[in-house]
C-alpha cells in the first residue's frame, strides 16, 4: 500500500508509520538482537491462516484480567483525513475505525497472539469457486447499525457499488479492478446495479475477471468496510460514518478530538474480532511526538489511561525510554512489513549499470543515523520486508560489508557505463529530516561520480508529482507494504508494467517483460508455500535490474500510560489493537 | 464618540476587504492546485473537473472573489458537499466543513489563552514597572530591570518546555496544559491554562515592565507633576491621578496590538502546549494548503488587530482627557 502525505511526512521524519500491512500478529515484540534493540532480522514471518466457521463466530475471546468500564484516551499528532471506509487506505485511519466499522472479513487476534482471517460480518471467510473467479459470503444474523436497523444484503451490495462513485478517490482499487463490468460501472447513485454482484437470501456473490484466491484477504482491508445504504450521505459520509461495531461516534471536532461511546445495538455474539471493554474512547489530536512522549513518561492523571494510534516514541526520547526498564515496559515495539525505498525512474535512467551504481553508492548508514538509529529502523537490501511471507534474504549491492556505501565500486560501474558525471534529479518532501537526508545522499552520490540536483517538493503534492509518468525526477522517496500477507499486493501495484500510469504506484515505471511474466506467474500459484518462494524470486529478479534503492525496514515503538491494559499489536492495521485494550481499575 | 466609532468601523471594514482581496489573490497566484490536492491519488480528469466546480475555482479569480464576498452575506452552496450558511467565510475541503464553524470551535481556546495571559502579564508588567519607577535606582528597580531583560530574551518554546518538564512532569505542581470550556468546569479551565498563561506572561511581562517604567519615569519628571507636588498633593494622588494616566497611553496602544495578535493566534504557544487554538489551525491549514481556512484565519487575525485598535483609540480618551476623539 502506498503512503499518504501524512504517513510519508512521518516516514521522512524520525518515526515511521506504514499503511495497512500484515505481518506477525503478536503482542509486543520484546525480542531483539541481544543488545536491547529490536531487530527486523529477528522477527518471524507469520502467515495468517484462514479460520473456520467456528473461528468466525462471536464473541471474541476474552482478554485475561480485562475489566469493563472506564475511558481510554489517545495522544496523537494528526486527525484522520478520511473516515469513509471507501476512502481509507492509511493504517491509522484503519486502526481508529476498527471499533466502529466491520467488513465481510477481518483479522482475529487470539489470546496467544496469533492472527487468523475470519468472517467479520460474514459467517466465515468466504467460499471460492471457479479457481477463485467467484466468491460467496453469507452474512450473520443480528448485526445492527447504530440506529438499531439490521444489516441487510442491500447494504453490503451498496458498499461495493459505491466504491465506483466519482467521489471515491483515495481508497484501494483492487475490488473495483477485479469485478466483472467494473471498468464501465459508474456507481449506484444513478440507480444502476453492478451485475457481477449477486445477492440471494443471506448470501452475496462476487464474480471476478481473474482468479483471485486471496480475495477474502482483500476484503479484510478497511477500505471495504460496510456502509448502510439508507445512511449513505456520499461525500459527507467521510465526516461522520455510521457504525455497526461496538462503538459509535459521539462527537467530533475535526483536527482536535473525536469521542466514541458504546453502540448499544452491537451484539458481541455476532463479533469474533472485537472486545469492547472501555465505555468510551477519547482521541485527542495536536500533540507532537515529543509532547506525547513526555506525557507518557510523566504518566499523570488521564494520561495514565492514554495510548497512541499515530505517534511513536519521539527520536529525542528513544534512548531514554528504551534504556529505562520501567519505561520500556510501557512500550509496544513492533517490526513492520513496510519497506521504505527510493524508486529510480527507469524511463530516465535506462542504463542498468547506472542504477546499480546508485545502489552501490547509497549512504544507508548515514540516513539511519538521521532517522534515530537502529532502534527505529533496519537497513534494507530487498523490496519485501523480512516479516512478509515470501521474504528471501540477499544483498546484491554490498550493504552488509559497506553500509555507508561503496563509492569506488559505484564509480567503476559508472565509468564502465560511460556515464561519469551523470546528472540525477532527486525529489524529496519538505521536512527537516528529509533535508538532512538529501544532503547525505547528494554527498554520497557525488563522491561516486554523479552530479546531483536536489529538489524539495511541497508534501501535499509530492505523490501527485512523482506519480506523473512524465515527471522530471530520477529518484524519489516512497515506501510500500503489503495490503494482505503475500507478495502480490507488493509486486503487482509497484513493479508490474501493467500498473504504469498517472497516479499509479509503479513509480519507477519498470516495464520489464521478464518481471511482468514472473509476477503474473506467481499470482496464479494457489499453493501458499510455492507462491511465497516465487515472490522471493521476483524480489531478487527486480533488484538485479536495480530500479529501486531499498532503504530501510521500520521498527515502531508506541508508548502508553500505566493503566492501559493488554496493549497488543493489530497486524491488520499495523497499530495498537484498539478493541483489545482495557482501562485498568 | 458615536461618530468616531462609526467612522473607525467603516475604515476597519475597508481594511478587511483589502486584506481579503490581497490574500485571495496571493493564494491563487501560488503554484499549487487546490483541486488536485482535494481530488486524491485516484483522480481522473472528470473527477478533477468536478472538484474544480465544487471548489468554485472553475471561474476567473475576480469572479471567485465576488462569490466569496457574496457568500459572507447570503451564504453559498458547495454542490454535493452541502451548504454554507451566511456568514460564509468559505468551505474547507480538507476538513469538510464551513470555515467559520471550525474557527468558532477553536476560538474559545485562543480567547482563553489570550485574555488569561493578558490579565497576568498586564498586572505583573505594569505593577513591576510602577515599582521600578517609584524606586528608581534602588534594588527593586535593578531587580525589575534585570528580570525584564532576561524575560524579553527568552522564547516561549524554551521556557515552555522547561516549565512543563519541571512544574508538570517532575514536581507535579501544575496540571498538563489543556483546554476545558469555562462553562463546563471553571476549575479545570483555569488549571489547564495556568501554565501557558504564566509562560506567556514571562515573555510579555518583560516588555510591559520596561515600557511602564520608562513612561512613568518620564511622566514623573514632567512639569505638571512637579506642579501638582508643589501644590501639596500627596505622592499617591500625584502618581495615580497624573503620572500614571499620562504613562498609560503608549502601554494601552501596545496592549491592544498584543491582544489582537494573540487572538489572531499564539502559534508557538499553542504548539508548545498542544492547545488546539486558532494559531494551530492556521499552521495546519497552511500545511494542508487549505486555502479557504487560511483566508478565514487571516481575516480573523486582521479583524482582531483592527478591532483592538479601535478599542484602544476609544480607551485613550477615557484615560487621558487631553485627547479628543473628534
Amino acid at each position: 500500500m502506498s503512503f499518504s502525505r501524512r504517513n510519508f511526512l512521518i516516514a521522512t521524519g524520525v518515526v515511521a508509520a506504514s499503511t495497512t500491512v500484515l505481518s506477525a500478529c503478536s503482542s509486543s515484540d520484546k525480542g531483539g538482537s541481544g543488545n536491547g534493540v529490536p531487530s527486523v532480522g529477528d522477527a518471524k514471518t507469520v502467515n495468517i491462516p484462514v479460520g473456520t466457521k467456528a473461528d468466525s463466530a462471536g464473541p471474541a475471546p476474552e482478554v485475561q484480567g480485562a475489566v469493563k468500564g472506564g475511558t481510554l484516551y489517545s495522544l496523537d499528532q494528526f486527525d484522520m483525513d478520511h473516515l469513509d471506509p471507501a476512502q481509507i487506505y492509511v493504517s491509522t485511519e484503519g486502526a481508529i475505525t476498527v471499533p466502529i466499522m466491520r467488513g465481510l472479513t477481518g483479522y482475529k487476534i487470539d489470546e496467544k497472539g496469533g492472527c487468523t482471517l475470519v468472517g467479520d460480518a460474514a459467517t466465515d471467510a468466504g467460499t471460492m469457486k471457479d479457481g477463485g473467479k467467484t466468491w460467496s459470503f453469507t452474512i450473520k444474523d443480528g448485526i445492527k447499525w447504530e440506529d438499531g436497523s439490521e444489516l441487510s444484503l442491500d447494504d453490503v451490495r451498496h458498499t461495493y457499488e459505491r466504491l465506483f462513485a466519482s467521489f471515491v478517490t483515495e481508497g484501494p482499487r483492487y475490488v473495483q479492478q477485479w469485478l466483472v463490468g467494473g471498468d464501465k460501472y459508474k456507481g449506484p447513485y444513478s440507480g444502476k446495479e453492478l451485475d457481477s454482484i449477486e445477492i440471494s437470501g443471506r448470501t452475496i456473490t462476487f464474480r471476478l475477471t481473474e482468479p483471485r484466491t486471496d480475495f477474502n484477504y482483500t476484503l479484510a482491508m478497511r477500505g471495504y468496510s460496510l456502509v448502510p445504504k439508507k445512511h449513505d450521505t456520499k461525500e459527507k459520509y467521510d465526516k461522520r460514518p455510521f457504525s455497526c461495531g461496538p462503538y459509535k461516534i459521539e462527537s467530533r471536532s475535526i483536527g482536535k478530538s473525536m469521542t466514541y461511546v458504546r453502540n448499544e445495538h452491537w451484539d458481541p455474539k455476532t463479533d469474533a474480532i472485537r472486545n469492547a471493554y472501555p465505555d468510551k474512547y477519547v482521541f485527542q489530536f495536536g500533540f507532537q511526538p515529543i509532547a506525547s512522549t513526555d506525557r507518557f513518561i510523566a504518566d499523570r492523571g488521564n494520561d495514565q489511561y492514554a495510548m497512541t494510534i499515530f505517534n511513536e516514541v519521539a527520536a529525542e526520547r528513544i534512548a531514554q525510554v528504551l534504556t529505562n526498564a520501567k519505561l520500556k515496559q510501557r512500550v509496544l515495539t513492533q517490526v513492520d512489513t513496510v519497506t521504505y525505498y527510493w524508486p529510480i525512474n527507469t524511463t530516465r535512467i535506462k542504463d542498468v549499470k547506472v542504477r546499480q551504481a546508485i545502489n552501490w553508492a547509497w549512504p544507508h548508514q548515514q540516513l539511519q543515523t538521521i532517522r534515530g538509529g537502529k532502534a527505529t529502523s533496519e537497513l534494507a537490501t530487498t523490496i519485501l520486508s523480512p516479516v512478509t511471507p515470501g521474504y528471501k534474504k540477499f544483498d546484491l549491492y554490498g550493504l552488509d560489508k559497506k553500509p555507508g556505501g561503496d563509492p569506488a565500486k559505484a564509480k567503476a560501474l559508472l565509468k564502465e557505463a560511460g556515464k561519469i558525471g551523470q546528472k540525477l534529479v532527486i525529489a524529496y518532501q519538505q521536512s527537516d529530516n528529509a533535508v538532512k537526508q538529501a544532503v547525505q545522499i547528494k554527498n554520497a552520490l557525488e563522491a561516486a561520480g554523479f552530479q546531483v540536483v536536489n529538489k524539495q517538493i511541497d508534501k501535499s503534492t509530492f505523490y501527485t508529482q512523482i506519480g506523473k509518468i512524465d515527471n522530471d525526477y530520477d529518484l524519489f522517496a516512497a515506501g510500500w507494504s503489503p495490503d494482505w500477507p503475500n507478495g502480490y499486493s507488493v509486486f503487482y501495484p509497484c513493479w508490474s508494467g501493467k500498473n504504469i500510469g498517472d497516479g499509479r504506484s509503479n513509480y519507477a515505471q519498470l516495464n520489464d517483460p521478464s518481471v511482468n511474466k514472473a509476477i503474473d506467474a506467481a499470482a496464479k500459484i494457489a499453493d501458499v508455500e510455492a507462491a511465497n518462494k516465487a515472490w522471493g524470486d521476483v524480489d531478487r529478479q527486480i533488484m538485479e535490474l536495480a530500479p529501486v534503492v531499498p532503504d530501510y525496514h521500520s521498527i515502531r515503538n508506541w508508548m502508553h500510560g500505566s493503566k492501559v491494559g493488554n496493549v497488543v499489536y493489530d497486524a491488520g492495521n499495523t497499530c495498537i489493537a484498539l478493541c483489545k485494550l482495557y482501562a485498568k481499575k | 464618540m458615536l461618530r468616531f466609532l462609526v467612522r473607525r468601523v467603516i475604515g476597519a471594514l475597508v481594511i478587511l476587504l483589502i486584506i481579503s482581496a490581497v490574500t485571495f489573490w496571493l493564494f491563487y497566484a501560488i503554484p499549487r492546485d487546490p483541486a488536485q490536492m482535494s481530488c486524491g491519488k485516484n483522480c481522473t480528469p472528470d473527477m478533477l473537473a468536478q472538484v474544480r466546480h465544487n471548489l468554485g475555482i472553475d471561474h476567473p479569480v475576480p469572479v471567485q472573489y465576488w462569490y466569496w464576498v457574496k457568500g459572507i452575506f447570503v451564504g453559498r452552496s458547495y454542490g454535493d458537499f452541502g451548504n454554507c450558511n451566511a456568514p460564509c467565510l468559505g468551505y474547507s475541503f480538507a476538513n469538510r466543513e464551513p470555515v467559520l464553524g471550525t474557527i468558532m470551535d477553536r476560538l474559545p481556546t485562543t480567547l482563553s489563552l489570550a485574555f488569561g495571559s493578558a490579565i497576568v502579564f498586564l498586572i505583573l508588567g505594569v505593577g513591576a514597572g510602577m515599582i521600578a519607577a517609584v524606586k528608581q535606582g534602588k534594588w527593586q528597580d535593578k531587580l525589575a530591570s534585570s528580570a525584564s531583560l532576561l524575560g524579553s530574551s527568552l522564547q516561549i518554546y524554551f521556557v515552555g518546555y522547561i516549565a512543563m518538564y519541571f512544574l508538570v512532569a517532575k514536581l507535579d505542581i501544575l496540571d498538563n496544559p489543556s483546554y476545558t470550556p469555562i462553562t463546563e468546569d471553571p476549575g479545570a479551565w483555569a488549571s489547564g491554562l495556568l501554565l501557558p498563561w504564566l509562560v506567556l506572561a514571562i515573555i510579555f511581562t518583560a516588555n510591559y515592565t520596561r515600557m511602564s517604567r520608562s513612561q512613568l519615569v518620564e511622566q514623573l519628571s514632567e512639569d505638571y507633576v512637579r506642579t501638582a507636588r508643589a501644590k501639596g498633593l500627596s505622592s499617591r494622588n500625584v502618581f495615580f491621578r497624573f503620572a500614571w494616566r499620562g504613562a498609560m497611553g503608549p502601554i494601552v496602544t501596545v496592549f491592544g496590538i498584543d491582544l489582537g495578535t494573540l487572538i489572531g493566534g499564539a502559534i508557538i504557544t499553542e504548539y508548545t502546549f498542544s492547545l488546539q487554538g486558532v494559531g494551530r489551525l492556521a499552521v495546519d491549514a497552511v500545511d494542508k494548503s487549505d486555502l479557504p481556512m487560511v483566508l478565514g484565519v487571516t481575516l480573523l487575525s486582521a479583524g482582531a488587530i483592527v478591532l483592538f485598535n479601535i478599542v484602544v483609540d476609544a480607551v485613550y480618551a477615557l484615560i487621558d482627557p487631553r485627547i479628543r476623539l473628534a
